[in-house]
């Protein structure tokens, strides 16, 4: 499937992965329509269904703490780039997230770059509009 | 039971197991198999639903825009007001969308039919959901049939449209299509070409329900084929195992 192919199926698929395993994996406490990036090192990384779990520890001007992060499910993740093995514990990773809609730290993972600079999940809107115009043969 | 000592009655009899196991799919059937996703035309363009029914599932109770009974909408109702302010759906319990959701999409994911003569498999990915086909010799007579969220599915074939009807169903108010246990469900499958020359399955659905509808309800779902493609694990209730674990490993530490 094409990266812009699993933008328009990650919308369809939400109504089975955003709810989660068990009930309190709601994807109520999440706003899709916003999305922030968070860089911390790998403590804990399950790529699991329906939705994949991270824990990173994160260093900034507010000091060292854990962070929290749940996100697409490892099917969905693995037709958007990511393979075994890309995420290790101990790593220093960049995550895209749709934040948690309370303010608290963390958010839904729906994109992410490894330590060694490669990238897996939907692209950037400027990313699919540039491959949109190349499928047109406007680039 | 008098035992079999020549060797020809157990090759014979070995050779009618394999005559009515393994019949051939006739040369004038299209074959199915193969791992199949979701079909978007050209016209639909970015942020299109998925292949004509991507809210087929949904979780959230039926539409407001479907036919429904005074009696199927207070149902749906009753569902959605349970639930609301939760997300909960069956997908967050780890249970499959059931029928007609899975046949309209699955939530997204791609799914994988094995076609044999007698029974057609499919498999759709999210939650290891499982449909069989029976056909001829392997239709389960109704006495011996138990209701399911997928129900019980016998197919024939209407020249090269495989023909699949749906009963033995459970009451599903909790998903895009509604419907009570008496709901009955015909799919058309037959196979075209997409805008790149690819196979595309066509799968219409109608599904005539006196309990929650007015009139038949129709929904047409189309799938692209994926050459060579593979289906992908779904252990949806891995993470609750993995909790369960680690609070087992927290009652032990507690007690030491």
């Amino acid at each position: 499937m094409s990266k812009l192919g699993f933008v328009v199926a990650a919308a369809a698929l939400l109504t089975v992965w955003s709810t989660g395993a068990v009930a309190h994996h709601s994807a109520q406490q999440f706003d899709f329509s916003k999305t922030a990036s968070m860089t911390g090192v790998v403590k804990r990384f399950q790529p699991i269904n329906p939705h994949m779990r991270l824990v990173l520890s994160v260093t900034d001007a507010k000091g060292t703490r854990e962070v929290s992060f749940e996100g697409h499910s490892t099917n969905n993740m693995y037709r958007a780039g990511y393979r075994d093995g890309m995420i290790k514990v101990g790593d220093k990773i960049t995550v895209f997230v749709a934040p948690l809609r309370d303010g608290t730290e963390g958010g839904y993972v729906t994109a992410a770059s490894t330590a060694d600079g490669r990238r897996f999940g939907p692209q950037s809107r400027a990313e699919q509009e540039a491959e949109r115009e190349k499928a047109e043969g406007r680039k | 039971m008098e035992r079999w000592r020549n060797p020809a009655q157990y090759l014979g009899a070995l050779g009618l197991v394999i005559s009515v196991g393994f019949v051939p799919v006739s040369a004038q059937q299209p074959d199915f198999t193969g791992v199949w996703t979701n079909y978007v035309e050209p016209a639909q363009g970015r942020g299109a639903g998925a292949g004509g029914a991507a809210t087929a599932g949904g979780g959230r109770g039926g539409g407001a825009d479907l036919p429904m009974t005074a009696e199927g909408r207070q149902k749906v109702q009753a569902y959605q007001a349970l639930i609301k302010g939760t997300g909960d759906t069956p997908g967050g319990f780890c249970l499959g969308t059931g029928m007609p959701g899975s046949m309209l999409g699955s939530g997204g994911y791609p799914m994988e039919i094995i076609q044999r003569a007698n029974q057609i498999t499919i498999v759709y990915e999210a939650h290891n959901e499982v449909r069989r086909v029976y056909l001829a010799d392997r239709v389960v007579p109704e006495a011996d049939r138990l209701p399911g969220r997928n129900g019980h599915s016998t197919g024939r074939w209407e020249g090269d449209t495989l023909v699949v009807e749906t009963s033995n169903l459970v009451e599903q108010a909790d998903q895009r299509y509604a419907h009570s246990d008496k709901a009955h469900i015909v799919e058309r499958y037959r196979l075209t070409k997409g805008a790149k020359g690819e196979r595309v399955l066509v799968a219409e659905m109608t599904m005539t329900d006196p309990v929650f509808y007015t009139q038949p309800v129709k929904a047409e779902k189309k799938w692209a084929e994926v050459p060579n493609g593979h289906l992908l694990p779904y252990e949806c209730a891995e993470e609750a195992w993995n909790i369960h674990l680690e609070q087992l490993a927290e009652k032990a530490r507690s007690k030491k």
